[in-house]
């Protein structure tokens, strides 16, 4: 128990005013940015970095971690509301959050139930992180470019179950994201691919002005046709906040997949170059797998609930390797490093050893940080639903505006506002046509980890395929693999065997 | 059966066919698929997806041939419209003033709002974009070859 | 319309403010250069990285010793097109504003850009030289090989082996490591990651046998006896902690080396008067304290300040060296 009370003494120093008002403050600015479309958390704690130069490290790293970490929530605000995902792990938050809020006219359940499972979701990462972070942050270290690979290859069956009505065209996008993805600067040789001589594409298609276009943007070419029905809101109802509240029975139908999502989530925010990204798109894909009372994608609260219990854990999961290790689990993480540098502190795997105080105070203010940001964010939730009684006719322009700016704001060039316009076009087009642009996404995000993983696999192993198999790890993850690929064959050719001997009597 | 006019339902599928034979053809001869010794090289994963690519999307092709006709209003395209010209508006008068110039000329003379609804928006948007994304977060936007040329 | 104009009036009054930022002195064209607006300086790596670190301790220096008349630095990271858009822009900035922007730029930049694209060095105004990072090779926990000997001795009895690192000039270095040992790129292979911490992960999961890093990001794992320092690409060994490892001429080979300097440049407009101004403050950045306790010493670099026309002949060179490597 030396680590719960090595947490006490981080919770005595983070208990003090100044360093309980600078995490009041983070979880502030963390939940505007992130509520803001293409200002991910990496920008924002970039931002502020030199804001908390002032500060001692501890009271700085206090205010950053509480940042980066109200930053998952405010992503899912303007997923939920505007159907434009403040950052990429919110991309699953729309899926579900936006039609729950629009169709199903219930704004303020979405809302509550995002950020509930977000906090179950983050409560869930830190207690892991507390006890087991080092073990974590080891048993990640297990996970090299063939256990990768096999693990992506199970994650990548997960796009069968988005992929909708129909099958052909769900493949045909999850084709069209991987392609897209592999644009750019091959990471393995440094040399360009598929540039087409253009300067631009030589840095790849950037993945936030992407999301924008496809989800956003071809949500308000859309929202024109609504505007000329009688209605002219997105909601005409009065919203009050006693409507808003989520009931017992919500509160019971989220808690499974949030605390389900929670351990997924850590497991896979500890994971090497994963990310919270990841983190919520396996989170949702699970769900698929259990009983939901609405269908997913109509707006289910088990939907919201998988993804952004899943994205919260995983940020906190990410911590693990952080602090056990040194290393940064994603750019946030690098740039905190970074920020300790800035402050004489050394980063790295003695951090635990040397900086104990330090740490732990990290590791608290993350706890006091997810209670914060909760209530800052239940208090608000009955103010913003009232953005949704805006009337489409002045939605357009606004939206239309935020993803402009959004989109440059996250290349800083006019370059993401192509991006998002060209995306926004086709997303449109391809959602007119009955396809539904999420396996996309989900492909544009895994398919870059599993081609370099798989590569790497192969330059270790020589050109065999024997990597599969040689270790124990992967050769489980390839059971499980052929497993799931093979469960609905054999199923189907039971049924058609079934159905045969029937047909005969 | 066949319906009169070929729609977006064909060209979209058409077009991810070419994307398709155009990745794996770039992908096999340009970038190279395997070397004995260090195993994949870069146009390995392409050339495989390219190929998927190009079969799913022939399947698709045939089945939107049964799919009905869906034809997108004239009006859905206004705000693609309005963010080409806000690109090229960018150059010439900056991102500030194309935006919220868009944003004026919509809602007062497209929507025909108020003057008052207006200004109400006109602020709203002004918060948003100049004051969180420009000054707090200093997001530098374009100024424009006027704003250059004067300064 | 009245009311129109109002509101006219009004966007005005709200929009004006933004471009009051821009403060409008004309430059003294007599006498010395003397900033007199804010300076954009450029870097083309995200946040957190070895350029930013760089990057962000000069802008530090700079700030706290008021070099720059108290103008505001912005860095502003364009990683587009793997730094190639930045690039671009930086080196076709005209006007007055070249006086105004700097650019972050090291041999791992150089290397992919003239391979990759049409630019050159000559593109640009070198401001100065700063710093040299050079490689070592490193051993995990539990290795296969004790020493860079057994690895060579491995090799020549038919083990193929694995060796991580970054990009840039990490695959430089492993370029010129085979060349010398006479091994093909079957016999001790390179993975290449995204950055040196992804490379340093995958040798503490024992994925690689052999990891290539900068001692900056590698020293704390050698503090933590997580990785062991076998070979020194350097003419000379590391001090410190990264001591133990010998050179190649130690064992019988060349001395190997590719030394990732660190430098900045400017737009090849900036005039000649700036250009002098920025050299000379870079200079007094690296004959400050901190710039030598906390940057040099804690990172491991080797100090070594050019100014703008020892450097124009130095990367001139370097550029003329390595175009004639890669045959172009």
């Amino acid at each position: 128990m030396q680590n719960l009370e090595l947490l006490f003494t981080g919770f005595v120093t983070v208990f003090s005013v100044q360093n309980v008002l600078v995490t009041m403050l983070g979880a502030v600015l963390g939940l505007l940015i992130g509520a803001m479309p293409g200002i991910g958390s990496l920008a924002g704690v970039a931002l502020l970095l030199p804001l908390t130069y002032k500060f001692n490290p501890t009271t700085a790293i206090i205010m950053l971690g509480a940042l980066y970490y109200s930053n998952m929530y405010g992503g899912s605000f303007s997923a939920i509301l505007l159907n434009i995902p403040g950052d990429s792990p919110a991309v699953m938050t729309a899926i579900d959050g936006y039609p729950m809020a629009t169709k199903r006219k219930r704004p303020g359940q979405a809302l509550y139930t995002s950020n509930i499972s977000s906090f179950t979701g983050g409560l869930i990462g830190i207690c892991i992180l507390t006890f087991m972070g080092p073990a974590l942050a080891e048993l990640g270290l297990k996970f090299g470019p063939a256990e990768m690979t096999s693990l992506l290859l199970v994650a990548m069956t997960s796009i069968g179950w988005l992929v909708g009505s129909n099958p052909t065209k769900g493949v045909v996008l999850t084709a069209v994201g991987i392609l897209i993805a592999s644009m750019g600067m091959d990471t393995l040789t440094g040399s360009p691919r598929f540039d087409f001589g253009s300067m631009y594409l030589l840095g790849g298609v950037p993945f936030i002005p992407f999301v924008i276009g496809t989800v956003g943007f071809a949500q308000v070419m859309k929202l024109v046709d609504e505007k000329d029905k009688k209605s002219n809101n997105i909601i005409n109802e009065k919203l009050t906040i006693k409507g808003s509240m989520i009931s017992l029975h919500e509160l019971k139908r989220l808690l499974p997949p949030a605390i389900r999502s929670g351990f997924l989530g850590t497991f896979v925010g500890v994971l090497p170059g994963a990310g919270a990204t990841t983190g919520a798109f396996l989170g949702y894909a699970t769900q698929k797998a259990f009983k939901s009372e609405e269908p997913l994608g109509t707006g289910a609260i088990e939907g919201i609930a998988a993804c952004e219990s899943a994205n919260n854990a995983a940020a906190a999961g990410s911590f693990a390797p952080l602090l056990a290790l040194g290393i940064p689990g994603s750019g946030t993480g690098a740039v905190l490093l970074g920020g300790l540098m800035m402050w004489g502190l050394n980063p790295g795997p003695l951090l635990f050893t040397n900086q104990p105080e330090f740490c732990w105070s990290l590791i608290a203010s993350l706890f006091l940080a997810n209670i914060i940001t909760l209530f800052i964010a239940l208090g608000i939730i009955p103010f913003l639903v009232r953005i949704l009684t805006v009337p489409i006719k002045l939605m357009i322009p606004a939206i239309t505006m935020v993803c402009i700016v959004g989109s440059y704001s996250s290349t800083n060039s006019l370059y993401g506002v192509v991006v998002m316009l060209i995306s926004g076009v086709f997303g449109f087009l391809f959602e007119k046509n009955g396809y539904s642009t999420a396996p996309m996404l989900l492909s544009f995000v895994l398919a870059p980890l599993l081609e370099s993983n798989m590569r790497k696999a192969f330059i270790i192993s020589h050109g065999s395929l024997d990597f599969f198999v040689k270790s124990p790890i992967s050769l489980v993850l390839v059971i499980l693999l052929i497993l799931i690929i093979s469960t609905p064959i054999i199923r189907g050719s039971l049924k058609i065997v079934k159905n045969k001997k029937q047909n005969k009597k | 059966m066949f319906k009169e006019k070929i729609g977006t339902k064909t060209i979209l599928p058409l077009g991810t066919t070419i994307l398709g034979i155009i990745f794996s053809v770039i992908g096999f001869f340009k970038y190279g698929f395997w070397d004995e010794n260090i195993g994949t090289l870069p146009g390995f994963f392409p050339t495989i997806i390219g190929l998927l690519l190009t079969g799913i999307s022939i399947l698709a092709l045939f089945q939107s041939i049964n799919d009905e006709k869906n034809s997108s209003r004239k009006e859905n395209w206004y705000p693609v419209l309005a963010v080409i010209l806000i690109i090229i508006g960018n150059f010439i008068f900056g991102m500030y003033i194309s935006l919220f110039a868009f944003l004026i000329y919509w809602v007062r003379f497209y929507e025909k709002c108020s003057w008052k609804e207006t200004i109400v928006i006109f602020t709203i948007m002004f918060v948003i974009v100049v004051g969180a994304f420009g000054a707090w977060l200093n997001i530098n936007f374009p100024k424009g070859l006027i704003y250059n040329l004067l300064f | 319309m009245k009311k129109l104009i109002l509101a006219m009036l009004m966007a005005s009054v709200l929009v004006s403010p933004i471009f009051a930022n821009g403060e409008n002195e004309k430059q003294n064209v007599e006498g010395p250069f003397v900033p007199q607006q804010s300076i954009e300086w450029y870097c083309t790596s995200s946040p957190g990285g070895g350029s930013d670190i760089f990057t962000r301790t000069i802008i530090d220096i700079i700030n706290e010793e008021n070099l720059a008349n108290g103008q505001n630095i912005v860095i502003q990271y364009k990683t587009d097109g793997a730094g190639e858009i930045g690039r671009n822009l930086v080196s076709n900035t005209k006007g007055e504003k070249a006086d105004y922007t700097l650019l972050t730029f090291n041999s791992g930049d150089l290397m992919p850009m003239v391979k990759n694209t049409n630019k050159r060095f000559e593109d640009f105004q070198p401001i100065s030289h700063m710093a040299v990072d050079k490689h070592l090779l490193f051993v995990g926990e539990n290795p296969k090989y004790n020493s860079f000997e057994e690895v060579i001795e491995g090799i020549k009895a038919g083990d193929q082996i694995v060796l991580g690192g970054s990009k840039g000039d990490d695959i430089a270095c492993y370029n010129a490591l085979i060349e010398e040992l006479g091994f093909d790129n079957t016999q001790l292979s390179f993975i290449s990651h995204d950055g040196s911490g992804a490379a340093i992960t995958a040798m503490l999961g024992g994925h690689v046998d052999l990891l290539i890093s900068k001692p900056a990001a590698a020293s704390q794992y050698v503090e933590a006896g997580r990785i062991k320092p076998v070979l020194a690409l350097s003419t000379s060994r590391f001090p410190g902690n990264l001591n133990s490892a010998p050179t190649l001429s130690e064992l019988g080979y060349n001395d190997v080396e590719s030394p990732n300097w660190r430098s900045v440049v400017a737009p090849a407009a900036m005039s000649e008067k700036a250009a002098q101004f920025w050299s000379d403050v870079l200079k007094k950045v690296s004959e400050s304290d901190k710039w030598k306790n906390d940057y040099i010493n804690v990172k491991k670099l080797v100090p070594d300040y050019m100014d703008k026309n020892e450097f124009k002949e130095y990367g001139e060179k370097f550029q003329m060296n390595y175009l004639k490597s890669i045959g172009k």
